[in-house]
């Protein structure tokens, strides 16, 4: 006869504990789909952004459009630069710049246009429809240029193939709608839909001035040792070196294909890390889950683990057996996480693919299912290792009494001392796979903090309920009983719901502060539009015909360049060690400019300005913060590149700059004379002192748009909808796993509202025995779940309004801090909905429990 | 004289703590001989079950001496003490305590398993043939009676051979002939083994059976039929 008697070449722990799961998991659900969800979101998150990555790597050389791109502005490669590069491989260039697309009639669109040679692109295709050759696409026939646009043009201007446009001051037809262009990732988020045209049609527009804000980007395919093999990762650097070397003025952005578009890796970065820590939340406020069930899981087996040690086992030994049974559990419920989290790259792939602006990878990442893997285990033991502590312990004696209650003494202090130690290792994981280790301590220390407030919030509670004076009616009395007596639920509820509203008041405040900040501007000073390219030549006219065309706005305008800083006090500009909220100053080209004045909405700080008729040396006056973050002062040395030329000025002074007012600011103003006689475009803006309809900004943009063809206009609205547009894609994704947090939380709740129902049951039965109506029941139910979840509330609202404050203010730099109601009033109204309905959910069925079937089985 | 299978010398043990705290046993000083059967008999909070899980090292008394098989209990620490028990006593309890989620074969090899035992299974099986359940191996507790729920325990309380064998109530939750059937074939195990027996009973019929009774009375063994012959 066979047995079912697990193998013993199994070690007798491993032996005993599948033993006793094997009778099904029932009373671990709610620790399972703690444990899952949170192992789910961030082996999800993680190997969506493995994916990106990955994609990005991999079709590195196609995006950069070659091995090595040396990007320049205002100007083209000189003869000597071209000649080098030339010695290295095929050159392939684009010039990049932001224009009007308008029609006939005058209707008209920012564009981003792309002027391209006939070896574009030198990898990946240009993919078009219909599908035309490049030539036919963009050949001139009769007075137009052949042009292709992203679909989106076609639907702003109403425009079908065959149409014609006009750019700048050429005449243009629709050949063909843009589908997708290998490159399109390296130019980064542009503010208009991109237009192909030839550099013919680009020098013909009238668009390509001196001054004028044209980008050329020259990529570089360098000759391998075959045409199909890819020269290798040294000979790309020496490649770097050796044109740095050559032309060490040469002002230009090289960026190799290792290096694609470091922008956007260092977003996703941030944004992977702090989607991270949202779901690590949902894994640790499902600790809380994780605790109960388990510490439900030791009372349970405290007859088994008594009879145990009657046969010999010692308590260290039973401790062990539960041990092992816990960690058993959380692999399955790591596992379930994993299955979930591994999947999520490729249902997206297969669901979203196709819109997924970026090149994904979907795969499986060892390092997501080690990281999985740790932060669940590593959760279910910080949460469960004190729990099971007090199986140690579990008297034998009681088995002769058939009640193995034990005492609730704490577990001994090594149990405290492992609990301990699970922490520290599950926040020095954290630490260790976190990008932004201060970030990852700052969640560290503000997640136990929030768990010590929680705790003491949860005892204050039963404190006061306990010492409230004895209210006159049967239901509040009831209320205040069930909050503090002993296996009342109000820590279960403050520890659960507490963390999950307080992330979900923290985010909802930021995610509303930032969109008010954007909105809100300033009156009067936010400007309503920025012109660009505005050429000397032009100035004049456009000024008179904006000031007749609106007469209330303010008109600014501004000289312009740009031009990369290529040393500070003699050091490269890339061996300076800058601070993260100065760093961008140091990366690419930045807009310059020239004032004889202080500039309007800056404040002097530091320093002297110049005086109006200066003559001497350059000079220029920078912002403040940045100087900071570039350890710079008064009287030390920029040197900067401009249109191929290196300029050194002292810093004469610094200002405070209000960039909230979103108006023409400037980090680098120099003295006059530094420029001149070099060619500069201008920039404008106009103001509205009381904003400005719709209707009339529309017309305005059609009037210069017809007029002053050349004249790039940015309507200001169109690019907060823009940046708005991609805050709310980025506010989905947070939305999603915080949403996880809090179903964590409510699982929590939902799990120790059921624990809590044979007392309720018992209780239930016994009032109705003694004469209370289902009403009054009702009642006090109601009033006890509704003043758990108010006092839970309002403790997400304070700690989730710190929280905020905190990033708004400390991190992030904002000026104000608003308070906003919405947000606030709906989490309140979330903590009341849950506590209350998932509280009578279970009460509805104890309401109608008979008394008689109980009261013989009490 | 060859030494006893179980000594107490002068065993005080109270229990709870603060105003709770009762006074138990009160001086019991008793001698049971290798092989002896002893029924534990007297009312209700004398003192009979703290006396027996004295004897099985469950209870630390609070001055006195307890040696067991010899071996003095007291300077053996807990897990000294649950390495003990495993080896040298078996224990049966008035509600079986069988692990729910255990086989009969299984719960049967756990204290085999737990010693280190060679072929716990093969021997668990063999035990729980001898007590007339060879058919039911596999049988979870929830599956069987109540005196086969007892059988197993019995087969797990002498499937280490131990020296001596407690028990607290064997019979308390069976009916009648099941009851007989179980103290039947429990003196049967003792002897066959020749263990020394101590057992806790309100059954005067059980206690008869014993080579001798001890009755307790207020935490003390009552004197004056301390030691009264088997009838």
């Amino acid at each position: 006869m066979t047995s079912k008697a697990s193998s013993p070449a199994m070690p007798l722990m491993l032996r005993l504990a599948w033993r006793d799961l094997r009778g099904g998991l029932k009373g671990f659900r709610i620790f399972l789909a703690c444990i899952a969800l949170g192992v789910a979101a961030i082996t999800g998150v993680g190997s969506v952004s493995d994916g990106l990555s990955d994609g990005l790597a991999r079709e590195s050389r196609t995006i950069l459009g070659g091995d090595v791109s040396f990007s320049l502005i205002h100007r083209q490669l000189s003869d000597e630069e071209r000649a080098f590069l030339q010695r290295y491989g095929r050159i392939s260039t684009t010039g990049n710049l932001r224009a009007m697309a308008r029609r006939a009639d005058g209707r008209s669109s920012l564009v981003e246009a792309k002027a391209i040679d006939k070896t574009y692109p030198s990898l990946g295709q240009l993919v078009m429809e219909p599908a035309l050759s490049q030539d036919q696409a963009l050949a001139k026939d009769g007075d137009a240029f052949g042009v292709i646009a992203d679909p989106a043009l076609a639907a702003t201007l109403d425009l079908k193939v065959g149409d014609r446009l006009f750019i700048g001051e050429q005449a243009f037809v629709l050949r063909a709608l843009l589908r997708s262009e290998p490159d399109k990732l390296a130019g980064g988020v542009g503010f208009g839909p991109r237009v192909i045209l030839s550099q013919d049609a680009l020098q013909a527009s009238g668009l390509v001035q001196p001054g004028s804000l044209v980008r050329w980007s020259n990529r570089v395919l360098m000759n391998g040792p075959r045409p199909d093999v890819p020269v290798d990762d040294i000979a790309v650097d020496q490649f770097v070196s050796a044109a740095e070397k050559a032309f060490p003025e040469a002002g230009w952005q090289i960026r190799g294909r290792s290096n694609v578009s470091p922008q956007f890796e260092k977003n996703l970065d941030r944004f992977t890390q702090f989607l991270t820590l949202v779901g690590l939340t949902a894994l640790i406020v499902g600790g809380v889950g994780v605790a109960s069930a388990v510490h439900a899981f030791i009372e349970r087996k405290k007859p088994d683990l008594a009879t145990l040690k009657s046969l010999g086992a010692t308590g260290a030994y039973v401790f062990q057996l539960a041990l092992v049974q816990v960690i058993m559990v959380a692999l399955i419920g790591i596992i379930m996480g994993l299955a979930i989290g591994l999947s999520l790259p490729f249902i997206l792939a297969g669901t979203l693919g196709s819109v997924i602006p970026f090149p994904f990878t979907p795969d499986i990442y060892p390092e997501q299912i080690l990281a999985g893997l740790l932060y669940g285990l590593l959760t279910a033991l910080a949460f469960s290792l004190l729990p099971i502590g007090r199986a140690h312990d579990v008297p034998v004696s009681g088995l002769f009494r058939d009640q193995v209650d034990g005492d609730q003494r704490r577990p001994r202090r090594r149990y405290l001392i492992f609990t301990a130690l699970a922490a520290a290792l599950l926040i020095g994981t954290v630490a260790f796979l976190a990008t932004d280790q201060k970030l990852a301590a700052i969640y560290g220390g503000a997640t136990l903090v929030a768990f010590m407030i929680l705790r003491a919030v949860a005892s204050g509670i039963t404190a006061l309920a306990r010492r409230a004076p004895r209210p006159k009616s049967t239901e509040w009395r009831l209320a205040l009983g069930n909050i503090h007596r002993p296996g009342a639920l109000t820590s279960s509820v403050v520890l659960s719901l507490g963390l999950g509203l307080t992330l979900l008041v923290a985010l909802s405040l930021i995610d509303g502060n930032i969109r008010e900040q954007l909105n809100r501007g300033l009156p009067g000073r936010t400007p309503s539009f920025f012109f660009m390219d505005i050429q000397n030549s032009q100035v004049n006219e456009f000024e008179s015909f904006l000031q007749d065309a609106a007469p209330d706005a303010k008109i600014e305008r501004v000289p312009m360049m740009r031009g990369r800083v290529v040393r500070l006090n003699g050091t490269l500009a890339s061996e300076v060690k800058a601070s993260e909220n100065a760093a961008w100053v140091l990366e690419g080209d930045r807009g310059i400019t020239y004032s004889e004045n202080l500039p309007d909405g800056s404040t002097l700080l530091d320093g002297e300005w110049w005086p109006q008729d200066y003559k001497g040396p350059p000079l220029v006056s920078m912002e403040a913060e940045v100087a900071r973050g570039l350890g710079l002062k008064p009287g030390d040395q920029v040197t900067i590149n401009v249109a191929g030329r290196n300029l050194t000025a002292r810093i004469a002074n610094l200002r405070a700059v209000n960039w909230r007012s979103l108006g023409i600011n400037f980090v680098f103003v120099f003295s006059p004379n530094t420029f001149a006689g070099a060619p500069h475009s201008f920039l404008a803006t106009a103001a509205f002192p009381n904003g400005s309809a719709s209707e009339r900004e529309l017309l305005i943009l059609k009037d210069i748009a017809n007029r002053f063809p050349t004249i790039t206009s940015l309507r200001v609205k169109d690019a907060l909808d823009a940046i708005s547009g991609a805050m709310d894609q980025l506010a989905f994704a947070i939305r999603g796993a915080s949403g996880i947090a809090l179903i964590s939380s409510i699982l929590v709740l939902a799990g120790a509202l059921a624990a809590g129902q044979r007392g309720r049951i018992y209780d239930a039965v016994v009032l109705k025995t003694l004469g209370a109506t289902r009403l009054r029941l009702l009642k006090a139910f109601v009033i006890e779940y509704a003043l758990l979840g108010l006092a839970t509330a309002l403790f997400g609202l304070v700690a989730g309004g710190l929280a905020a404050w905190f990033v708004l203010i400390r991190v992030m730099k904002l000026e104000t801090f608003s308070w906003l109601w919405g947000p606030a009033l709906s989490a309140v109204g979330l903590a009341l909905i849950v506590t209350v309905g998932l509280g009578l959910i279970g009460t509805w069925r104890v309401l109608g429990q008979k008394p008689a079937s109980h009261l013989r089985s009490l | 004289m060859s030494v006893p299978a179980i000594a107490l010398k002068d065993v005080h043990l109270s229990l709870g703590r603060g105003a709770a705290r009762v006074h138990i046993l009160k001086g019991i000083s008793l001698d049971i001989a290798k092989g002896e059967a002893v029924g534990l008999i007297g009312p209700s909070g004398s003192g009979k079950s703290t006396l027996l899980m004295t004897m099985a090292g469950l209870e630390r008394p609070d001055s006195g001496s307890v040696h067991i098989d010899g071996e003095d209990l007291g300077p053996l620490d807990e897990d000294g003490l649950a390495r003990f028990r495993g080896a040298r006593i078996g224990i049966v309890f008035q509600s079986f305590h069988l692990i729910p989620t255990m086989t009969a074969l299984e719960n049967v090899a756990v204290p085999l398993e737990l010693a280190g035992a060679a072929d716990p299974f093969g021997r668990a099986r063999e035990e729980l043939k001898l007590v007339g359940l060879g058919d039911r191996l596999d049988h979870y507790p929830a599956q069987l009676s109540g005196g086969e729920q007892q059988r197993v325990a019995l087969a797990r309380a002498v499937a280490t051979d131990p020296a001596i064998l407690v028990a607290d109530e064997p019979t308390g939750n069976l009916d009648e002939n099941t009851g007989q059937s179980i103290i039947d074939l429990m003196f049967r195990l003792k002897r066959e083994r020749g263990a020394t027996l101590v057992l806790v009973t309100h059954d005067p019929g059980l206690a008869a059976l014993c080579d001798r009774q001890v009755r307790l009375r207020s935490g003390v063994i009552d004197t004056s039929r301390a030691l009264e012959p088997a009838q």
